[in-house]
């Protein structure tokens, strides 16, 4: 799930080598935290959210192929 | 979109004897070449990584859009087994994937393209659906003579509503609500 949102992030910001995201294994199954340039949070969040909410969608399909549940945080 | 500079402007003195400059602005209608590879790139890398398995067929065609003139559109059209799961309630993971390949192929291309994803005939089907409902549902207000609101859809879904019942002289259409819960009230004509 990581290299789907580090692929999507990094192709549609300024600053690909900026971008980290971190994976994490709870009870509540996946958290995704992802990381990216002040100049670029706007991008990866996009107008009311879009773009972050598109990237959510995504990973829940992910997620709901392997079973488990995940969420994304942007920071 | 395309500009032309027709006549270049002059600044003047202080503002005086300034001229504007004429540009001629045309909206873009070909897509750049070898556009269709690079979307197709981009889908079969996001669907790789989601860990799913499908094939994709690029293909670049005119679309008609209202308002005349024709501009091309990118289509790429996924197959495969179980895609259910890509097409989600009311199609929405679809237009998720839709939307972040437009994304990543405009960032990376520096360059508007319509591009549009269709999986297993799904948005052709629905069109078809949707019309059909269209339809029916517009019998109903005329034989009732009263107005019907459809259920809540997406501003593409409506859309194909609306045309659908365009022409009919017998009712109207309009769309009322707030963003996800937006729907379509058809109306009798007032005669």
């Amino acid at each position: 799930m990581k290299d789907l949102v580090e692929y999507i992030a990094k192709a549609i910001v300024n600053a690909p080598d900026d971008v980290v995201v971190t994976e994490e294994t709870g009870d509540e199954g996946t958290t995704l935290k992802l990381q990216v340039a002040d100049d670029d949070k706007g991008r990866v969040i996009g107008k009311q959210g879009r773009v972050a909410q598109a990237m959510r969608t995504l990973i829940r399909v992910m997620a709901a192929k392997q079973g488990t549940r995940a969420t994304l945080e942007i920071l | 979109m395309e500009v032309t500079v027709v006549k270049e402007g002059k600044h003047g003195i202080l503002g005086l004897g300034a001229e504007e400059a004429t540009v001629r602005v045309q909206p873009l209608t070909k897509v750049p070449d070898n556009m269709d590879e690079t979307a197709k790139g981009v889908l079969e890398t996001l669907l790789a990584r989601m860990g799913i398995d499908a094939s994709v067929e690029a293909e670049t065609k005119a679309a008609v859009e209202g308002g005349g003139g024709a501009s091309e559109v990118v289509t790429l059209d996924v197959s495969g087994d179980d895609l259910g799961i890509l097409i989600g309630r009311r199609g929405q993971t679809l237009f998720s994937l839709q939307y972040v390949v437009r994304l990543i192929v405009a960032h990376e291309t520096k360059a508007r393209v319509p591009v549009v994803i269709d999986v297993e005939g799904y948005k052709k089907r629905r069109y078809e659906a949707l019309q059909a409902l269209a339809h029916r549902m517009a019998e109903q207000v005329k034989a009732r003579g009263r107005p019907f609101t459809l259920e809540p859809m997406m501003a593409y879904e409506r859309r194909i509503i609306h045309l659908a019942l365009a022409d009919d002289p017998d009712v109207t259409t309009e769309s009322v609500g707030e963003s996800q819960a937006r729907k379509v009230v058809i109306t009798p004509r007032e005669k």
